[in-house]
């Protein structure tokens, strides 16, 4: 009797090891992983809804060849240390073809390794920072650089809004840092003068010291490297010191949360971003359209992102099938033009190091949500 | 430096410092009578801020009554808390009721993930806002300099005040106060002497958690976020302090949390905002190897 039970135990975890091609009415399991809890949470929220969203187009529309898609959802917490723990768990679970994400660059850094060594592939929807493509063949993103995004702020304020005088507020991580470094190199060539630069840490919370250091500088602008919790403390903060500076922030200000945290303190403040619902093409309207309906919310970036992020692997899969090697070998084909994927995001190409590039916009908060800015990149 | 800058960098510091010593003040308490680090504490502050919070925005409860109602609320947990947690455990070792205590906080932590959800949330939406609470004064003093209060920390400030004149007239005059004082020094001799020492015991649990949850109410105005994991940083910022005051002691408390906060805002100012956390828990260390019994404690031979 035992050692039937045996048996049947063993059977069944080589059934479970043998990958998509299982017996008919298997299901093709894609792993998603991000920020579902802790500070980052509405970053998952939007990760998640938009992953759905996909997963339920495909699934109505008759699945890959019959075989319906499953999402695996996995929290990192915004953590390096739990997002190599989950990375672990979704790189050695061989019924797992892909994966999407993470989120945050220092957590699709610490995740690098795994899927690298475990051959799978990763594709980020959301991590920006310069080098988290660079020394894995295994990982791919879907969303523009820190070089690129920080030069492109420095210009954007020197340039376009014709300010010379800048303060800085970096949140202490592999993203702000890293977005810091750039804005500030650009900056330099540009003559764009910084007044103070200062730090925080994720859980800080009282940012009187800093912003009195920085208010006695008087900048016109104050660009804010970092997310959008702190941000949106940031800014209450700066209006609680009678400060009524400009502010200015990269992608990790995106989120409804800025606004329903900072309330009035955030109007006005600009925010560079690689999708705005109003700028987008007939795909991205319909996107919009659609997701507002079924969620009762409008999607950010980061929904529209790794809608598209999915799309790419679910498009792949449905050309090469479920070999992990075959799906990183086409995705990483795409480099052309013809080769690349159309999504509501605009077109993804990838280069040799896995990285994109899309176009940026501009966004102003104004009247409690995300509008296009009057002046946007050509 | 300039005086200007540092005259606003301390009024940062300062309301800051007022937080930790509320806090403070009920870890205090609770080791005073019970020599229990009450890890929980912190929990019961970040109960009491989304209490306030939920009331308000959600239930359009009035913003008084609905700060009344989670200081109460905050109150009753702590005792809740004693009666659950630590009275079944009373005359077991000690570690064993700190292990309770760290599980109380847990489950408090995850509790308010699973009922609020782990996201940052607004004290007080935007279409709810009270416009009283946005203003700012700007104080200038003649050679001192001028700083900018919002009317939140000139709140917080007063009720800082308030509470620990009246906290101290408590323990000093009034019957709780004088039974708590007896139970502190020796709890089987105020038992004999007719002191129901259950009772003083909920008592300063009441007294100790309704101040955590006035703290946490003002933190969650003056940043105007509330979290799950807010109580977490804060509580161990708080014992830092108790510690560095004299754990037991309800002025040293008050002092420790003061001290702390200041220290923390000028390191914020003037050497880098990365160090505060580091600082703070320097500070600690220095004190736990030099003046092992805080700056306010005194150094007495335990009899039990």
């Amino acid at each position: 009797m035992k050692r039937l039970l045996y048996l049947t135990l063993v059977s069944a975890l080589a059934l479970a090891v043998v990958s998509c091609g299982r017996r008919g009415g298997e299901t093709i399991r894609i792993g998603v992983v991000g920020p579902m809890t802790g500070d980052g949470a509405q970053y998952g929220e939007m990760i998640r809804m938009g992953a759905s969203m996909m997963m339920d187009a495909v699934n109505e529309a008759g699945g890959i060849d019959g075989k319906m898609v499953e999402l695996v959802f996995e929290d990192d917490k915004g953590e390096p240390k739990d997002a190599a723990l989950v990375a672990q768990k979704l790189a050695s679970d061989t019924t797992i073809v892909a994966v999407v994400g993470h989120f945050n660059s220092s957590c699709s850094k610490a995740g690098k390794p795994i899927y690298k060594q475990m051959k799978v592939i990763q594709l980020s929807p959301g991590s920006t920072n310069r080098d988290v493509c660079i020394g894995s063949d295994w990982t791919f993103r879907n969303v523009y650089r820190d070089d690129f995004q920080g030069y492109a702020i420095a210009d954007y304020i020197k340039e376009k809004l014709g300010y010379t005088r800048v303060a800085v507020l970096y949140d202490n991580d592999d993203y702000g840092r890293g977005l810091k470094e750039f804005f500030t190199e650009k900056a330099e060539q540009l003559g764009l003068e910084i007044v103070r630069e200062e730090a925080y840490n994720r859980d800080t919370q009282n940012f009187g010291p800093q912003l009195t250091n920085i208010r006695k500088e008087d900048p016109e602008i104050i660009f804010i490297s970092g997310l959008y919790t702190q941000g949106a403390m940031i800014m209450t903060q700066a209006r609680n010191l009678g400060m009524e500076t400009q502010f200015i922030g990269g992608d990790g200000l995106m989120s409804a949360d800025l606004i329903k945290n900072g309330g009035d303190a955030v109007e006005g403040a600009y925010i560079t971003c690689p999708f705005i619902p109003e700028m987008a093409g007939e795909m991205g309207r319909k996107f919009v359209e659609d997701f507002t309906e079924k969620y009762g919310e409008p999607p950010d970036a980061w929904a529209a992102l790794t809608f598209d992020a999915v799309g790419i692997i679910i498009e792949t899969i449905k050309e090469v099938g479920c070999d992990r090697q075959a799906i990183r070998d086409h995705v990483a084909s795409m480099t052309t033009k013809e080769k690349g994927y159309d999504g509501v995001s605009g077109l993804t190409i990838f280069d040799e190091n896995g990285d994109c590039i899309k176009p940026m916009f501009v966004a102003i908060v104004e009247g409690g949500e995300f509008l296009p800015a009057q002046i946007q990149f050509n | 430096m300039e005086g200007a800058d540092l005259f606003q960098q301390l009024v940062n510091g300062l309301t800051l410092g007022v937080v930790y010593a509320l806090i403070a003040v009920g870890y205090t308490m609770v080791y005073g009578i019970i020599e229990l680090i009450n890890f929980a504490h912190g929990e019961i502050y970040m109960m009491a801020a989304f209490v306030a919070c939920k009331l308000y925005n959600a239930l359009g409860v009035p913003f008084m009554w609905a700060v009344a109602l989670a200081i109460l609320f905050a109150a009753f947990l702590g005792v809740v808390i004693e009666f659950v947690a630590y009275r079944p455990l009373r005359g077991s070792p000690r570690l064993v009721a700190l292990i309770s205590a760290i599980g109380v906080s847990l489950f408090l932590q995850n509790l308010a993930m699973i009922i609020w959800g782990a996201r940052r949330q607004p004290m007080i939406e935007t279409a709810n806002a009270i416009p009283f609470l946005e203003r700012t004064v700007t104080v200038s003093l003649p050679l001192i300099g001028e700083a900018t209060f919002s009317s939140v920390q000139i709140i917080m400030l007063v009720t800082a005040a308030a509470i620990m004149i009246g906290l101290t007239m408590m323990i000093r005059y009034t019957k709780v106060g004088r039974a708590m004082r007896a139970c502190a020094e020796d709890r089987v001799a105020a038992k004999l002497m007719g002191v129901s020492v259950n009772r003083t015991i909920s008592a300063t649990f009441a007294i100790g958690s309704a101040m955590g949850g006035v703290a946490g109410i003002l933190v969650g105005l003056y940043y105007n976020q509330v979290y799950p994991m807010m109580g977490y940083m804060a509580g161990l910022k708080a014992f830092t302090a108790a510690v560095i005051g004299g754990i037991g002691n309800v002025a040293g408390a008050f002092m420790g949390g003061i001290l702390l906060g200041v220290v923390e805002g000028l390191c914020g100012a003037y050497i880098s905002s990365l160090w505060m956390d580091a600082l703070a828990f320097a500070i600690l260390i220095l004190v736990l190897i030099y003046r092992p019994q805080g700056l306010l404690g005194e150094r007495i031979p335990r009899s039990t």
